[in-house]
């Protein structure tokens, strides 16, 4: 699994969260190789007291599935800015949803989602069917991620499993 | 789709590397854009389309990302249900595609670009179309974009360069490969990093059998760095290639965050081409004005390669305007200024060479370096990255270290924690400069533009309102430290109080943070002190009055500092450096936030490059260049350029080839000391410092309590705990003692010394009778003051204030009428009050109290000194007021405008004014600009620790050959000689036109419209090397002796025409010259001032020759 672990420099400080903190898997399209958002988002959640598990770029849909079955997080963050971000989220939304252990998993999306303003809200409602809880518009600051994460139950299952 | 290659799918191909170097020849830059359609019908009309302009350009074929991760089955599964796609999928479409858009082309190259790990497939494909032009690396293309293991990547790319070099063979084409290695992320990377990596991937290139390489350098965060960088690529390609391989440089636009408004964008491109040409770049790859928000169209992209040739054609032939002048300036002894390559190169040489220590395998060479953390990318998520390292953007826009973790070099950048909030404003940095660069410019423009129109049209321009009129007064004020603070705060401050009768608009330019420039920069050390006490400080030119801070009315940095940093704040002692780059920061912000109507300020970040004559006046008196490539015009300048950086002279030359010659010996001259990379020495190393005066102080307090000692009290003073990090340092000094303890401070911010001897109307009148010679005419009266001061001290410490001031009264009248004061007189006078009587005859025998002594052993002189220095600090803790010793020097500081009114704009004769810079000025500094007794505490701390061991007097510093090191040596001291591992020179630079590196002031002195002060009198002349200027409102002085009355100069480039200007504050209370001088010039550029200087002002424009 040498290839999900993240460098010394953005490895989460502690994967124990205290308080309100939750765990957060970062993730991207299997075709995005954008890492600026990743960077950013990673170090924005954990200056807010959450730990982040980051993917990196190019996560194919496997690797996203069986790390959220191994490490059962508390949110899926899916970032993409490659355009590509409407497709890639399908699949991996699909590919969460399929399996049982992941199915519950609460998932958002947010990004630069195509290649054209057009057909937006189009492709939002094909990533909510998809199984994703809330898709960002292009422009949507990191900020709007502390709601999803205050109002995530803490009595879910998957925090005890950790 | 990608079964055998056939032979019948080839287009013609042209040789990319014959073709660029051809433009080249031509003095034409290559340009090229990042272009690709999904359908081939839309990617031909484009590859035709860029073909086609009048241009040199290069097409381009730009692939999809499904193609470039090898999934060749989405890509395909996509074109089928048309789906949109971010480029052209090359492999699903086949080599007959293929073939048929490149030869659209016709003889333009193509390149195909792709970003994959593993380009065999695409290879496979381009070679069966006859393609042979591609790019991308082992590394660049790994690291950044994907999961493929490193390893993995580097055995893919050799079969795939190997098999793109034979099958081009084959097909009788020559393949090119251009690095990707110069973009690594495409921002944070340091230059010096991108350069290694991708001159070692041109090398991994040459070594499978590719003959034909461009490399790549994309472009950064600041104009001079990047062409630093692209020269210092080219040295290293030089070096590193074998000779038969064909090889450009090739430079990316910006490749990071992109400027959101079209202008923004736009500026940043031509800034790209100009770097191009600048840089030695042979082409260009392009971004366009949208790049920000979506995909750009052809006609998009290009109206950008039409707009970047255009700009290079510009930039080469302003280089030959620039190449004339140079010729100019060599002819009158002048140097040009060249970027300086150094730095980045040295950096890059040490990672190209411990790679290539690894392995004679580059491939290998490059997976063992990454895996040792021998290169290591910033801000880089591949698990085969260490991510140990980062970059991080200085305040002066620089790109540098401030991590390197196991690379090679060092940092001497201080780290500031990473949030989420600054790595967001560092990604953004340059995206925002250049779309507030661009409204700015269009700000300032307007006016122009509505002149230009109505020339166009007359008849709609009014009669009785000539143009001129409408177009505000253009200022730059040149550096925005202290000194160009306080300019820009009286012109807001009059032009609140009185509105200007023609609009203005003041640009302040600086490559640093805007108030507090260089200096007072805020990425120093916490440790570094400022030596004016904080409550003696102010930026504004009036006291706070309850209302808002403003220019006119502010707080004072004590009062500041108490109010804004109450946990950590010292109102009553001397402030961090930091903390008064902050209060000045926040005095500019406050300047900003109180602008009249009719003035506006436009800050500008960046270097002056040059000041050229505008022919016609109607367009303004100056064009300048800034260094970030653009230019301006301009009606006034004000030269507020602060503390010089100065040739290396002689001696300071040889030490550096010396140490250079031999390794690890380091020798490091700069002017401060936060310019200094004082993290390279090594602990425990000893080290030698030239000068002991302020910046000694500075890299004594970095060299200790930053690298993690402590002082704690103790029975005597304090004791210092060391951290085990320091070296060892041998300062020396001429008189082999540091600067004296100044006084502690007993005396109000508002207090004034009025002098009773030496009063400024019988200076006034010692000038009035000509040409002065200071040590027979004014020093007599000075030390008679001193003196005064001193006895008058003493008496009211030892029987009461009535009696001292009845000794000043007799003093006074005795001593005060004659031709010379009789100082032998004064003890006379002082006997009756049973007072020591000695007096401070000799200002010399002060800063040498150890002429003429031997000591026995380096021990002996430790002692002596350590004895000396704890005497100084016991008349120190006396107080300014209290202590007769520190209450007399203290009149230095306090008539240092009436020596100013002798002394500036040519007031000694030649002879004197030598030798009152030679002798009487280091003597003034030694005694009334030392250090509070704070440092000298720890001075002696740091002696009884072993850490600190002084030399003595009248050491040398020589070289040795045999051992390769340095040595120092006192001839007073016996075994003092001690040998060195690194040489600091911790001397100011002292002003000197004709050797400081500025460039504008180079310039501007190589063209006559500034020149040195020559003090000449009768057949004698003294050439000071200060820029010569007149009195209020301080014009320069042209060659031809004429006044260059647009132009202001003030500060320390008129030292020596004045003296003393190495000031950085105003002092609360009524004004000092520090803010009349700045108060003259503002009032002169509004033209509400006194008038420009008259036939009252022959002192400067006529004897200043």
């Amino acid at each position: 699994m040498s290839q999900s672990s993240t460098p010394q420099l953005l490895r989460p400080a502690q994967q124990e969260t205290t308080g309100t903190g939750r765990r957060v898997l970062l993730t991207t399209g299997s075709s995005d190789a954008h890492t600026w958002n990743l960077v950013h988002l990673q170090l924005f959640l954990e200056e807010h007291g959450h730990s982040v598990l980051n993917l990196g770029p190019c996560v194919p849909e496997k690797l996203l599935v069986d790390t959220a079955q191994l490490t059962r997080p508390d949110l899926v963050v899916f970032s993409s800015v490659n355009g590509h971000g409407h497709l890639d989220g399908l699949r991996a939304a699909e590919a969460m949803r399929a399996e049982a252990a992941t199915r519950d998993i609460p998932m958002v999306i947010g990004g630069l989602l195509g290649i054209s303003p057009e057909g937006a809200e189009e492709r939002t409602a094909d990533l909510l069917a998809a199984g994703f809880d809330e898709v960002h518009a292009d422009g949507t600051g990191p900020a709007a991620l502390l709601g999803k994460l205050a109002t995530l139950d803490t009595s879910c299952p998957a925090r005890v499993a950790a | 789709m990608t079964r055998a290659p056939s032979a019948t799918h080839r287009a013609p191909v042209t040789d990319l590397g014959a073709y660029v170097r051809a433009a080249a020849a031509a003095g034409e830059l290559v340009v090229q854009p990042r272009m690709g359609m999904a359908r081939p019908e839309v990617m031909a009309a484009g590859v035709a389309a860029v073909a086609g302009l009048a241009e040199r350009t290069v097409a381009t074929i730009t692939l999809d990302s499904y193609t470039r991760v090898g999934n060749h089955a989405a890509a395909t599964a996509a074109v089928r249900a048309n789906q949109p796609l971010n480029g052209f999928p090359i492999v699903s479409h086949g080599p007959r595609i293929a073939a048929e858009v490149a030869a659209r082309a016709g003889e333009v190259p193509v390149q195909v670009r792709h970003g994959s790990a593993d380009p065999m497939a695409i290879f496979r494909t381009m070679t069966a179309a006859g393609l042979g032009a591609s790019e991308g690396g082992p590394v660049s293309y790994c690291l950044p974009y994907g999961r493929t293991p490193l390893a993995e990547s580097i055995a893919a790319w050799r079969d795939s360069v190997r098999l793109l070099a034979e099958e081009s063979r084959t097909n009788g084409v020559r393949a090119h490969l251009e690095t990707f290695g110069g973009c690594m992320l495409g921002q944070l990377c340091p230059p010096s990093l991108l350069i290694a990596i991708s001159a070692l991937e041109a090398l991994f290139f040459a070594q499978h059998g590719i003959g034909s390489v461009s490399l790549s350098y994309a472009q950064q965060t600041h104009h001079e760095q990047d062409a630093e960088a692209l020269t210092a690529l080219r040295i290293l390609a030089d070096e590193l290639l074998p000779k038969e391989v064909d090889r450009h440089l090739v430079l990316y636009t910006y490749m990071g965050v992109f400027p959101r408004t079209v202008p923004g964008a736009r500026l940043l491109l031509s800034r790209s081409a100009e770097l191009a040409v600048r840089g030695g770049a042979e082409r260009l790859i392009v971004k366009t004005e949208q790049e920000a928000h979506r995909i750009p169209t052809v006609e998009e992209n290009l109206i950008a390669l039409r707009g970047a040739a255009a700009q290079a054609r510009r930039t080469r032939a302003e280089l030959a305007t620039e190449a004339a002048r140079a010729a100019r300036s060599e002819r009158r002894g002048l140097r040009a200024v060249r970027p300086d390559a150094e730095e980045v190169l040295m950096e890059a040489r040490a990672l190209v060479t411990a790679v290539l220590s690894l392995s004679d395998n580059v491939g290998t060479a490059l997976q063992r370096a990454f895996h040792r953390g021998v290169l290591d990318v910033p801000y880089c998520l591949h698990p085969d990255n260490r991510g140990a390292t980062r970059g991080v953007i200085t305040s002066d826009g620089r790109l540098r270290w401030a991590e390197v973790g196991a690379m090679p070099i060092s940092s001497s950048n201080r780290t500031v924690p990473l949030t989420s909030a600054r790595l967001a404003a560092m990604l953004r940095h340059v995206a925002d400069d250049h779309d507030f660069d661009a409204q700015e410019a269009a700000a300032s423009s307007e006016p122009a533009a509505e002149t230009a129109s109505e020339t166009v049209v007359p008849l709609v321009r009014p009669a009785q309102q000539p143009a001129a009129e409408q177009r505000p007064l253009r200022i730059a004020v040149i550096g925005m430290g202290p000194r160009g603070l306080s300019v820009l705060e009286r012109l807001v401050a009059r032009a609140a109080e009185q509105p200007p009768r023609q609009p203005v608009a003041v640009h302040v330019i600086d490559p640093h943070d805007a108030g507090a420039g260089r200096i007072w920069r805020q990425d120093q050390s916490p440790h570094f002190l400022m030596n004016t006490a904080a409550k003696e400080v102010t930026m504004f030119s009036g006291d706070g009055d309850g209302g808002p801070a403003r220019p006119g009315a502010g707080p004072s940095l004590a009062e500041w500092w108490a109010q804004t940093e109450p946990e950590t704040a010292d109102p009553e002692g001397f402030a961090p450096r930091v903390v008064y780059g902050r209060y000045l920061s926040f005095v500019f912000e406050r300047i900003m936030m109180s602008l009249p109507a009719g003035l506006t300020v436009h800050r500008v970040r960046g270097q002056v490059l040059t000041a050229d004559r505008l022919a016609d006046p109607a367009e303004g008196v100056y064009r300048l260049r800034m260094s970030r490539g653009d230019v301006m015009n301009f009606d006034r300048l004000v030269l507020a350029t602060g503390h010089p950086t100065n040739d290396l002279d002689c001696e300071q030359r040889n030490r550096a080839a010396f140490a250079a010659a031999h390794p690890p010996l380091q020798y490091i001259v700069g002017d401060s000391a936060n310019d200094m990379p004082l993290s390279h020495i090594p602990a425990g190393a000893a080290v030698g410092v030239v000068g002991m005066g302020l910046t000694f102080y500075d890299l004594l307090a970095e060299l200790t309590l930053g690298r993690g000692g402590k002082f704690v009290p103790s029975d005597d003073g304090l004791r210092y705990v060391a951290s085990g990090k320091e070296p060892r340092i041998l300062p020396a000094s001429r008189g082999g003692i540091p600067l004296l303890t100044r006084g502690a401070n007993q005396k109000g911010p508002l207090f004034r010394y009025s002098a009773r001897l030496f009063t400024p109307a019988r200076m006034a009148a010692v000038r009035e009778r000509g040409p002065v010679d200071f040590h027979a005419q004014v020093l007599p009266w000075l030390m008679a003051e001193v003196n005064l001061v001193l006895l008058e001290t003493r008496i009211k410490v030892a029987v009461n204030a009535a009696e001292a001031q009845a000794f000043v009264t007799r003093a006074v009248g005795e001593l005060g009428c004659a031709e010379l004061p009789e100082l032998a007189r004064l003890s006379e006078l002082a006997a009756r009050y049973c007072v020591d009587t000695t007096l401070i005859t000799d200002l010399n025998r002060l800063a040498r109290p150890f002429s003429g002594m031997r000591f026995g052993s380096p021990e002996e002189f430790r002692k002596t000194l350590a004895e000396w220095l704890r005497a100084d600090l016991a008349e120190a803790r006396l107080g300014n007021a209290e202590g007769p010793l520190k209450a007399a020097f203290d009149v230095l500081r306090d008539v240092r405008q009436t020596i100013r009114s002798v002394v500036d704009f040519g007031g000694l004769c030649p002879e004197s004014h030598r030798r009152f810079l030679a002798e009487f000025n280091p003597v003034a500094a030694l005694v009334s600009t030392g250090p509070p007794p704070l440092r000298s505490e720890q001075f002696l701390a740091l002696v009884n620790a072993g850490i600190l061991d002084p030399v003595g007097p009248q050491a040398r510093f020589r070289t040795d050959e045999e051992h390769g090191c340095f040595t120092i040596c006192s001839p007073q001291v016996e075994s003092s000689r001690t040998r060195l591992d690194v040489l600091v020179d911790a001397r100011i630079p002292s002003t000197d036109l004709r050797v400081g590196q500025d460039p504008l002031l180079r310039g501007l002195l190589a063209d006559g419209v500034i020149r040195t002060f020559v003090n000449t009198w009768s057949d004698h002349a003294f050439n000071t090397g200060g820029l010569a200027s007149t009195d209020a409102p301080f014009h320069p002085i042209r060659a031809d002796d004429r006044i260059e009355r647009t132009m202001h100069v003030i500060g320390i480039p008129s030292e020596h025409t004045r003296w003393f200007t190495q000031v950085g504050s105003g002092r609360p209370g009524p004004w000092g010259s520090f803010t009349r001088d700045a108060d003259a010039i503002a009032g002169a550029l509004l033209g509400t001032g006194s008038a420009a200087p008259a036939a009252g002002d022959p002192v400067s424009a006529g004897n200043a020759r």
